[in-house]
């Protein structure tokens, strides 16, 4: 599997009279994990939403697919009716399969779901109610959704909201794994910490690209001081180590 | 030429007549309306689950509502008064359109919206029944608000057939998209999904089930049948597949014994009002059931 490299060429996005996206460029490489991060309110989610399709940009974004053209897309959060009578094999059924999940689920496909809940540590769980599950499960499910059938590319909103760290481990590790395999990650990430270890590029967005590189490297600078002033002691003192 | 329906009529006639099941069936019109209940039934318990997943329990009862709207502007068009369907379907597919058209284009929530459309329905339903009243003895009408399987005929079955049709070859490839479209429209969008044009398919489903089932259920309980079956499968269920069967099960009961036990008892009830009550009692005792079976209970969590 070989994801796809990914440019965004001058994009822009206006809603209503208020700019959210302003003249946006910069490139995400093959094969990498590419981690967007910025202050609440920049923009990050509308970019990626444009990346996906969803919002009325302008200016281009292309998309050189390799092999494979399936996107994997984990969103922030799955804010439904707790109440449904909706099980995590129903809900992963009506995200891969066009048979009505009432008339059941294939062999095959079962075997495929519950291999990939088993990897992100939910073995056990195909037949709980979706909305008694704990936030962080629900999260790993969500991701889980993303693997299957198996994508090109994954598109992260903030997927480790609510983890714990064992989950925040498990979900780290399957990301690891995919873009070891040649997958490509756009993940919009709030931990710096998590960033500067895992990413292998990271741009920082504020309406505009303000910072875009490899963590250490943009970490480094005199900018990451001034944009990232709410970074607590451990955290600073891990990065300069 | 024979009506296409005498050889189930004839067959069910032939059971009353020998004793198998009760003398009432030997009745035409009952008979009717069995076969008619044997369509709504599972047909709105079915849908009625996309209904209470998607949160549309207010659309559907406002579109059962525009219906009795849709009847009088067909009785002052000059459309039989009996089965108005030109008009009833006309109006609410027009009503449940622009509803879905202006929900997408406000900020507004939906219940206000829809509440704003209702009452417009409502007050032109109003202002159309003055002049009704001068054309025809508007008691009549009563059969529209609330059901009457003793005016069922052979049009209605056949409507009601092929909206069942419709229906199935509708919903049942897109019930996956539609349950996740309304879980999470970003996700479906992601995986190809056209979200706007799914609600827009589901409300045409609504409108048009609603119209179909006017005539035996009524417009005003129609959708109670939607929401309660589905609604009562909901409290005993985890999984989809047990709510849906479920609800088909409850709606289908609902409808068969609403039709029989007024004739059967010599109750005073309409057919439509029979089958809610019927309905709402199967509600109670699921309520019931999961208050107090810890089973249940931690199901419903």
């Amino acid at each position: 599997m070989q994801g796809p490299s990914i440019e965004f060429a001058n994009v822009n996005l206006e809603l209503g009279n208020t700019k959210i996206l302003d003249d946006v460029n910069f490139t995400i490489r093959a094969g990498t994990i590419h981690c967007v991060v910025g202050a609440n309110g920049g923009g990050k989610t509308s970019l990626i939403r444009s990346l996906v399709g969803q919002m009325p940009h302008t200016g281009r974004i292309s998309i050189q697919w390799q092999e494979g053209r399936v996107i994997g897309y984990v969103p922030q959060a799955l804010d439904f009716d707790r109440s449904l009578p909706i099980t995590v094999l129903d809900f992963m059924a009506m995200t891969c399969q066009r048979r009505p999940v009432f008339l059941g689920v294939s062999r095959a496909r079962r075997r495929l779901i519950a291999a990939t809940l088993e990897r992100l540590g939910l073995g056990g769980k195909l037949g709980s109610k979706l909305g008694s599950l704990s936030g962080g499960e629900r999260q790993r499910v969500l991701f889980a959704q993303a693997l299957i059938p198996e994508p090109a590319l994954l598109v992260l909103d903030e997927p480790m909201t609510g983890l714990d760290l064992a989950g925040k481990d498990i979900m780290e590790g399957a990301i690891r794994e995919f873009a070891g395999a040649g997958g490509t990650v756009v993940w919009i990430n709030h931990d710096i910490v998590q960033v500067y270890e895992i990413a292998d590029a990271l741009t920082y967005i504020n309406r505009q690209v303000l910072l875009d590189g490899a963590p250490h490297e943009v970490l480094a600078s005199g900018a990451a001081t001034h944009l990232f002033p709410t970074l607590t002691l451990p955290a600073r003192e891990v990065l300069s180590a | 030429m024979n009506s296409p329906y005498e050889v189930p009529r004839q067959f069910i006639i032939h059971l009353a007549d020998t004793g198998v099941i009760h003398y009432t069936f030997t009745y035409a019109f009952v008979v009717n309306g069995l076969l008619c209940a044997l369509v709504v039934g599972p047909l709105l318990g079915g849908i009625g689950t996309m209904v209470v997943a998607k949160r549309m329990a207010f659309f559907s009862q406002a579109v059962g509502n525009a219906a009795l709207t849709g009847v009088a502007i067909g009785v002052i068009l000059g459309e039989s008064y009996t089965a108005p369907y030109v008009s009833m379907f006309s109006f609410c597919l027009l009503f449940g359109l622009f509803l879905n058209f202006a929900r997408n284009r406000t900020k507004m929530s939906s219940d206000t919206l829809i509440g704003v459309f209702l009452s417009i329905s409502l007050a032109i339903g109003a202002t159309a029944l003055l002049w009704v009243s001068a054309k025809v003895n508007t008691h009549i009408l009563d059969t529209v608000m609330f059901g009457s399987i003793l005016t069922v005929n052979d049009t209605d079955i056949t409507v009601l057939l092929i909206t069942a049709l419709l229906t199935a070859v509708t919903a049942l490839p897109l019930f996956n998209r539609m349950l996740l479209a309304s879980l999470n429209p970003s996700l479906a969008h992601v995986r190809g999904i056209k979200v706007h044009l799914l609600e827009y398919v589901f409300v045409l489903l609504v409108t048009i089930l609603t119209v179909a089932c006017v005539k035996i259920i009524g417009a005003v309980l129609v959708e109670a049948l939607l929401l309660i079956p589905a609604a009562a499968a909901r409290n005993l269920n985890r999984s989809i597949k047990g709510f849906v069967w479920w609800s088909i099960v409850f709606s289908t009961v609902s409808c068969l014994v609403g039709i029989y036990a007024p004739m059967r008892y010599d109750l005073p009830v309409p057919s439509g009002g029979a089958i809610i009550l019927t309905g709402a009692a199967i509600f109670l005792a699921t309520m019931i059931i999961r208050m107090t079976v810890p089973r249940y209970r931690e199901a419903a969590i």
